[in-house]
């Protein structure tokens, strides 16, 4: 029952549910107490021990349907079940049960031999008919085959050997069946950490446009994470400076001794962003997943800006800021994408038409390789920007040994940032996005 | 739990039967939450949208199982010496006045600073003991000798430290008070925790609960609830409310309409002695149970044909 129950959590982690080793301890006495009976109820009752938000619930009654389903016993013929008894025994107890039909010792069976082959370790689709035979075997079928056997060998062997045949063929499908349910259970956790993990370390830039849904939803999680992280570290409020006024009204009624203190509540300093992203090329898809990291994350952000160039440059912030769709991403395609990169150009327009906004709080991203097509870099306007900003960090999608080859001209804006990253995967946007949330918070 | 609150607490059938004759309609998923809740005695965290009856439960978990309902309203600021102890200052104060004369009496002949001491030490520390305790809520609810329903209302408008610091007290069912030791409850308290979603409780603290989902009910429940209610409501104004009330929860609203105001919003028709619903009649009380301006217009642009709507679902009924 234990090891039943155990599968069954693995298979809850394996839809997102997280679960954890109290709550396991917790459920296994829920069940317990309510009883293996009354499907329902037990439904029910795990629910609560287990899922805790309302889409978990909706997770866990699928999970729990397709685990705990064994109707396909059920769908056996009458006929079958009723078939004449004939010599029994002799080809072991299997053989015995098939005769006579006995659904409910079957399927004990086949799970007894499913936990004693592990059939819980299933990951891949190509393990399918290992683990089938394998549970056949542990059931005893070479048993049957041998019945089968000698009654083919006694001159076709009537209608109950027609009939052991056919109760062997069923058996074999049921056993598939389950061993399918197994691996769709078991094999859909480890194959989507499998793919997360490795989407997580590819190159934003060939990335196939199917797996941009799965992206964004990584994208998601990890932002959820980095807002559950930080929002709780801002909270920490009590110490600093202590706020004599509001400390003598609280002590009031203790006779003005000093026993409770208040301190001053400090001022949040959410770091204002500027994005400015090259939309050429490879860069492109890296813009893409930076601007939809900083927009699900702008209730720990102060003001997100963000500004598109190739040829020229332009603000893009009203297309990121309800929508963060591809919808968006191609509009601003259309916009300025598809032109010979000029950063000299962009830069010039950036001067003239934002170069006003920059403060002393803002924190400038600029996301590009660096690739001019050999025209004058302007990194005399970049040193104006990063002496007016707060920090400017710069991403490149290349890998350093690239940065400064070519018409790269990574060297030159080099000494105008504050940070200087490779940045072309989602672990290293993660790290980005983390590092501009600790040190404003160490700011504040 | 006593032998006979274990007895109430039976079976999950004898839960909703219990509860329905105190005039609480609960569905089967509530009924085996506070069944699962009484017999493994952990604390239920219970969400849904405002208005569906989650502080009417533990209000009605005490009547039930006849123990003393103990509440604490959470608010953005509420810490320990709020929701736990606080030793009374003003009265320490006070004593030490008054006793001065005593405290002469005691050190009366002690010679020298250490033997003062000495005695000072022998007598306790009368000025932090129980006598000078406020408890608070949660301390109170610890100590009921009989055991006790303790609501922790609307918990997510709380901070995350007093988060942090429910936490000891909803697994051990125990807290710590510096001066005075650990303070075990004397019987478990049945404990309740509601939230209205405004935050995400952290994972720590949804570990240590079972969690709850009451969402809005389904037409046949809330027919139940209204019955429960307000039994001398005409059967066909019944039906055609709940069915109206169904149907505004599908537009897309400010705020839905929720079961305490259906009810309320029933009572309401039923002091204008409606048999039915009206259509003028339901324009004038919508503000009973729409609390914005822009739902009210909007429920009202499409009023009649949600009447018709309601009215014809009752005829099915017929």
């Amino acid at each position: 029952m234990e090891r039943t129950f155990t599968n069954f959590l693995s298979a809850l982690r394996g839809a997102d549910i997280r679960v954890s080793v109290a709550e396991t301890l917790d459920a296994m006495e829920t069940a317990r107490l309510m009883g293996w009976s009354d499907r329902q109820s037990l439904h029910d009752a795990l629910a609560m021990a287990l899922a805790k938000t309302p889409e978990e619930k909706v997770g866990f009654t699928h999970i729990f349907d397709k685990f705990f389903a064994f109707e396909s016993f059920h769908d056996r013929q009458d006929e079958e079940a009723s078939g004449e008894n004939g010599q029994a025994a002799d080809g072991g107890d299997l053989a015995a049960m098939l005769e006579a039909g006995d659904r409910a010792a079957l399927a004990l069976a086949m799970q007894e031999a499913a936990v004693e082959v592990g059939v819980e370790n299933i990951r891949f689709f190509t393990q399918r008919g290992l683990y089938t035979q394998r549970v056949l075997q542990q059931m005893g079928i070479e048993g049957v085959d041998a019945q089968i056997q000698a009654m083919g060998g006694q001159g076709g062997g009537g209608s109950a050997g027609q009939a052991l045949r056919e109760s062997r063929m069923w058996l074999f499908e049921q056993v598939r069946n389950f061993v399918e349910q197994q691996l769709s259970l078991q094999g859909a956790a480890t194959s989507q950490e499998l793919r997360e993990d490795r989407l997580r370390r590819s190159r934003l830039g060939n990335l196939d446009r199917r797996d941009r849904e799965q992206m964004r939803r990584i994208v998601e999680k990890i932002c959820r994470r980095l807002v559950a992280l930080h929002s709780r570290r801002r909270k920490m409020k009590n110490r600093g400076q202590l706020d004599i006024r509001r400390t003598m009204r609280r002590n009031y009624g203790n006779d003005g001794v000093l026993f409770e203190l208040e301190w001053k509540k400090r001022k949040l300093d959410r770091p204002r962003i500027m994005a400015i992203c090259d939309v050429s090329g490879s860069v492109a898809s890296v813009a893409r997943f930076l601007l939809q990291f900083l927009y699900e994350l702008h209730e720990l952000l102060h003001d997100i800006r963000s500004f598109a160039f190739s040829g020229y440059l332009i603000e893009v912030s009203e297309h990121f800021k309800d929508n963060i769709a591809d919808a968006a991403a191609d509009k601003v395609m259309q916009k300025v994408g598809y032109m010979p990169t000029d950063y000299g150009e962009s830069l010039t327009n950036f001067r003239e038409n934002f170069l006003a906004d920059v403060d002393r709080n803002t924190t400038i991203i600029f996301l590009g390789d660096a690739r001019s097509n050999n025209t004058d870099p302007k990194a005399e306007y970049l040193k104006e920007m990063h002496e007016r900003c707060k920090r400017l960090i710069w991403l490149n999608p290349e890998p350093p040994p690239l940065w400064g080859t070519g018409d790269s001209e990574m060297r030159r804006y080099r000494p105008y940032c504050d940070l200087l990253r490779e940045c072309n995967t989602l672990n290293h946007l993660e790290r980005v996005v983390n590092d501009l949330l600790e040190t404003a918070q160490r700011a504040a | 739990m006593t032998p006979e609150q274990l007895e109430k607490l039976e079976s999950i059938e004898r839960v909703r039967e219990g509860y329905a004759e105190l005039g609480y309609i609960c569905s089967r998923q509530i009924a085996t939450a506070i069944y699962i809740a009484g017999h493994l005695g952990k604390p239920v965290l219970v969400e849904g949208p405002a208005g569906v009856g989650k502080t009417e439960l533990a209000n009605t978990t005490a009547a039930y199982l006849d123990l003393p309902l103990i509440r604490l309203q959470c608010y953005e600021g509420l810490d320990e010496s709020k929701a736990l102890y606080e030793w009374r200052y003003a009265k320490q104060l006070l004593y030490t006045q008054i006793l001065r004369d005593k405290l002469g009496e005691v050190l009366g002949e002690a010679q020298g600073l250490k033997e003062s001491m000495d005695r000072l030490h022998a007598h306790a520390d009368v000025f932090f003991s129980e006598r000078f305790l406020a408890p608070r809520p949660l301390l109170k609810a610890l100590r009921e000798p009989g055991g006790a329903v303790l609501l922790i209302d609307e918990v997510d408008k709380s901070d995350h430290e007093f988060e942090a610091f429910l936490l000891e007290i909803l697994s051990e069912f125990q807290v710590s008070i510096p001066e005075l030791g650990t303070i075990k409850a004397a019987r478990r308290p049945v404990v309740f925790l509601t939230s209205n979603n405004t935050r995400e409780m952290s994972d720590a603290l949804k570990r240590r609960c079972l969690h709850l989902y009451v969402p809005f009910p389904d037409a046949r429940l809330e027919r139940e609830i209204i019955q429960a209610r307000i039994p001398e409501i005409p059967q066909d104004l019944k039906y055609q409310l709940v069915a109206f009330v169904q149907q505004v929860r599908e537009l897309d609203l400010k705020k839905h309409p929720s079961v305490s105001e259906s009810i309320d919003w029933a009572r309401v028709l039923l002091l204008l002695h409606a048999d039915e619903l009206e259509a003028d009649m339901v324009r004038e009380t919508l503000n009973v149970f729409l609390k914005f301006e822009e739902d009210i217009q909007s429920v009202d642009a499409e009023l009649y044909a949600i009447t018709r709507q309601a009215k014809k679902v009752d005829g099915v009924r017929a």
